[in-house]
């Protein structure tokens, strides 16, 4: 009985992460669309939601890397699972209210692999998945993005040279609604996995899926879809107030070249079954389809925030994850201490919340750093 | 060893797929885009048979687009 208290705590702050997950990244996934005024902002949120929703269903590989691919099943319990989520959420939180850069899907992991390792010691956690599935793709993905998306705006820069600009410009933003559209049913298909492979991961840790017929549930992906579905329609209206103001410059060539750059990248990875952080992707394209133009249009201090959040997050969000995992300990095996640390969780929420909002305007997103071409 | 190779290629596959698929698709869209205008510009100086011949080489490119995308999306929904 104990055990499915936790796992429905797991099941829920799972949800709650997923939600968030969709809520922040919806800047990333309309802002190009929007700043071009390839289409207006409703209508771009709504088609996202959608789409994000759909992306979901498209594959499962992410979902089976995360539940089997950086941590031994064996060694994994509710609780593992719900310390590593908790970590993430504490790390992002942490790095959220001073400024730092982080990344979601890495801080997820890093907390599930850390929360294992204090769990089960160092031999819980599977290194060569780590360093193959995780840390190569983290570096080379926005790399490739900005590749991709730098020779395609120079391959397209010659091609529509000869023609008026205005009718480049009016096809693009067409093509835009489409490249868009391609990126969110990505974000979906990458991002919302990464939430079904741990909640499918603390099925199996209480008994309630067999680690030899591992599958994803249905119920999984539908209640994981709709999480990031609708984090990501929450998401956008706050967005709408901001993104007047702070506007990428892009023309919808270069638009439409970044999305198709993110999307072709993360789809990819997707199929490969790599868990990739999306908003570096996407800002990798963007910087690609920047400098394609003008190479000095590239706000570098982006790139250095990438690495920086490279750098930083994995470590910490598994550190965080082994120290929260230790105080559930701590409380013995029972509910005791997963509820208490949802409890400091949410007070310590609120807090943040509270004073961040009295204090703190928001940034500008990743997006509008990216590139002033 | 082999498991190394393995995962290496397959990285390798990312990084060429989605480049190669990002650099095809965004020729293309071009190609269709400046074929389209072309016919318009055409049609305006009355040289029908022109105009309809961008037309439809702009469509072709356009179609092509359109299978490369769902041709990809059916490649990540498979499951192997």
């Amino acid at each position: 009985m104990s055990v499915d208290v936790i796992l429905v705590i797991v099941v829920v702050t799972a949800l709650a992460f997923d939600f968030t997950n969709g809520f922040h990244d919806t800047a990333n996934v309309v802002a190009t669309s929007i700043s071009t005024r390839a289409i207006g902002p409703r209508r771009a949120i709504a088609i996202a939601s959608a789409l994000n929703f759909v992306g979901a269903f498209i594959s499962l590989k992410v979902a089976d890397t995360v539940a089997r691919g950086f941590v031994e099943t064996h060694a994994v319990t509710s609780t593992v699972v719900y310390a590593g989520l908790l970590g993430a959420i504490s790390w992002n939180l942490m790095t959220w209210y001073v400024g730092l850069p982080s990344s979601s899907s890495h801080a997820l992991i890093g907390g599930l692999v850390g929360s294992a390792i204090a769990a089960k010691g160092w031999s819980a956690a599977s290194g060569s998945g780590i360093l193959d599935k995780l840390v190569i793709p983290a570096v080379v993905a926005p790399l490739v993005a900005f590749t991709a998306a730098w020779l395609a705006v120079v391959c397209v820069y010659r091609i529509v040279r000869s023609v008026r600009p205005g009718g480049v410009s009016r096809g693009f933003k067409l093509g835009q609604v489409v490249s868009g559209g391609l990126l969110a049913l990505s974000h979906g298909t990458n991002d919302a996995q990464k939430t079904m492979g741990l909640i499918t991961l603390a099925l199996v840790a209480s008994g309630k899926l067999s680690a030899s017929n591992f599958h994803v549930p249905l119920w999984v992906v539908i209640s994981a879809a709709t999480a990031i579905s609708l984090g990501t329609f929450t998401g956008g209206w706050r967005i709408i107030k901001t993104l007047g103001t702070k506007i990428i410059s892009m023309d919808p060539a270069q638009g439409f070249v970044a999305q198709t750059a993110g999307a072709a990248v993360i789809l990819a990875a997707s199929r490969g079954g790599y868990p990739l952080s999306t908003t570096h992707v996407i800002t990798g394209g963007i910087a690609g389809a920047g400098a394609g133009k003008r190479l000095s249009a590239v706000r570098w201090g982006v790139a250095g925030e990438i690495v920086t959040a490279w750098v930083l997050t994995l470590p910490c969000a598994a550190g965080v994850a082994a120290v929260v995992y230790a105080v559930v300990h701590l409380f013995g095996n029972g509910d005791a201490g997963p509820i208490f640390m949802s409890v400091v969780l949410v007070i310590a929420l609120i807090a943040v919340y509270v004073k961040a909002r009295g204090t703190r305007a928001h940034g500008p997103t990743p997006h509008a750093e990216a590139s002033q071409a | 060893m082999i498991l190394v190779a393995s995962t290496a290629s397959a990285l390798i596959r990312v990084v060429w797929s989605s480049i190669l698929a990002s650099v095809v698709v965004s020729i293309l869209f071009a190609g269709a885009v400046v074929g389209l205008i072309r016919a318009s510009e055409l049609r305006r100086a009355s040289r029908g048979p022109a105009a309809a011949a961008c037309t439809a080489a702009a469509t072709v490119a356009l179609l092509i687009c359109l299978a490369a995308v769902v041709y990809g999306l059916i490649l990540v929904g498979q499951k192997s």
